[in-house]
């Protein structure tokens, strides 16, 4: 059975969701409320335009340094490389195509935006959760 | 045109249009099963992993898997959809994951070899690392190129 220093990568790995889902619904809220507003929105409101693609990218640039600097062999890093900022790029590009529809006047689906944002978004981070527990298991071999 | 003709192109279902947010979910699930495994049994489930490669067994269970995971995929999408399957994208799904897990096949091979030439201690487990490894990114790779070779090509076509 898992041992409190495989969870760890659990706990690490929620971690993420802070910064990119949760932080932005709290300051929004904080926003409302220092302009005594009673309007609430919810994270689906926040990220309609594909701003999860966006924050899918930076996940994956972190996740990408880390494995550069692994001891993986170069075509386990290159593969693992790839697949990753291919996942990044294409929920970035959710973003772009979504702003460039809507500024464009071509017709723009709030809720297909969202939930390709939100699937690729959870894509990247399951991704990036695995490959961190993967480094963190050569790590604790290769020593 | 007969009074027919209408009617029978009303009935004639449209070609599926894929998202990559379709294989992107399964491939979200994938991991969290595959990171859970790796977290839940950590010395039981790598070693059955390795042992499965040692037999030969991993690699025809891999393209199986991927197969059937992106055929139903699409075949969901499809019935979502009410879209009937096009040939082409079928054909793609059909042959691409197959490759795509031969390819990795051969990388980890590359790799393993790579591992038993450098002087890393304890050269068989970091073997072991690199066929877990291996077997998590041929199979998120097997399920998202086909998707994605499908997707890039509707742009080109609006049905393909």
């Amino acid at each position: 059975m898992g041992t409190w220093n495989s969870v760890k990568w659990l706990v690490w790995a929620a971690l993420y969701l802070v910064p990119a889902f949760l932080l932005p619904w709290a300051v929004s809220r904080s926003w409302v409320q220092q302009r005594g507003g009673t309007v609430r929105y919810s994270p689906k409101q926040l990220f309609e335009r594909g701003e999860l693609g966006l924050l899918s990218l930076i996940l994956a640039s972190g996740v990408l340094w880390d494995l550069l600097r692994s001891e993986f062999a170069p075509h386990t890093i290159a593969a693992g490389s790839v697949l990753m900022a291919m996942g990044g790029v294409m929920a970035a590009t959710v973003w772009v195509e979504t702003y460039c529809r809507q500024h464009s006047g071509t017709d723009w689906h709030p809720q297909r935006a969202w939930r390709d944002s939100r699937s690729l978004a959870f894509f990247v981070f399951s991704m990036a959760a695995v490959v961190e527990i993967l480094l963190d298991r050569l790590n604790r071999v290769a020593q | 045109m007969s009074a027919a003709a209408p009617a029978l192109a009303a009935t004639q279902r449209r070609i599926v249009v894929v998202r990559l947010a379709d294989s992107a979910q399964a491939i979200g699930v994938l991991s969290l099963a595959y990171a859970s495994m790796l977290v839940i049994f950590p010395v039981w489930f790598p070693s059955l992993i390795v042992r499965s490669w040692e037999r030969g067994q991993l690699l025809p269970a891999m393209m199986i898997f991927a197969f059937l995971l992106d055929t139903s995929l699409y075949l969901r999408v499809a019935q979502r959809l009410s879209a009937k399957p096009g040939m082409l994208a079928a054909a793609c799904l059909g042959s691409l994951p197959l490759l795509v897990v031969g390819g990795s096949s051969v990388l980890l091979q590359r790799s393993v070899k790579y591992a038993l030439s450098s002087d890393l201690p304890n050269l068989h487990a970091v073997v072991g690392e690199e066929i877990l490894a291996h077997t998590y990114l041929g199979f998120v790779a097997a399920v998202f190129l086909p998707f994605l070779a499908i997707r890039l090509l509707q742009q080109f076509r609006n049905t393909f």
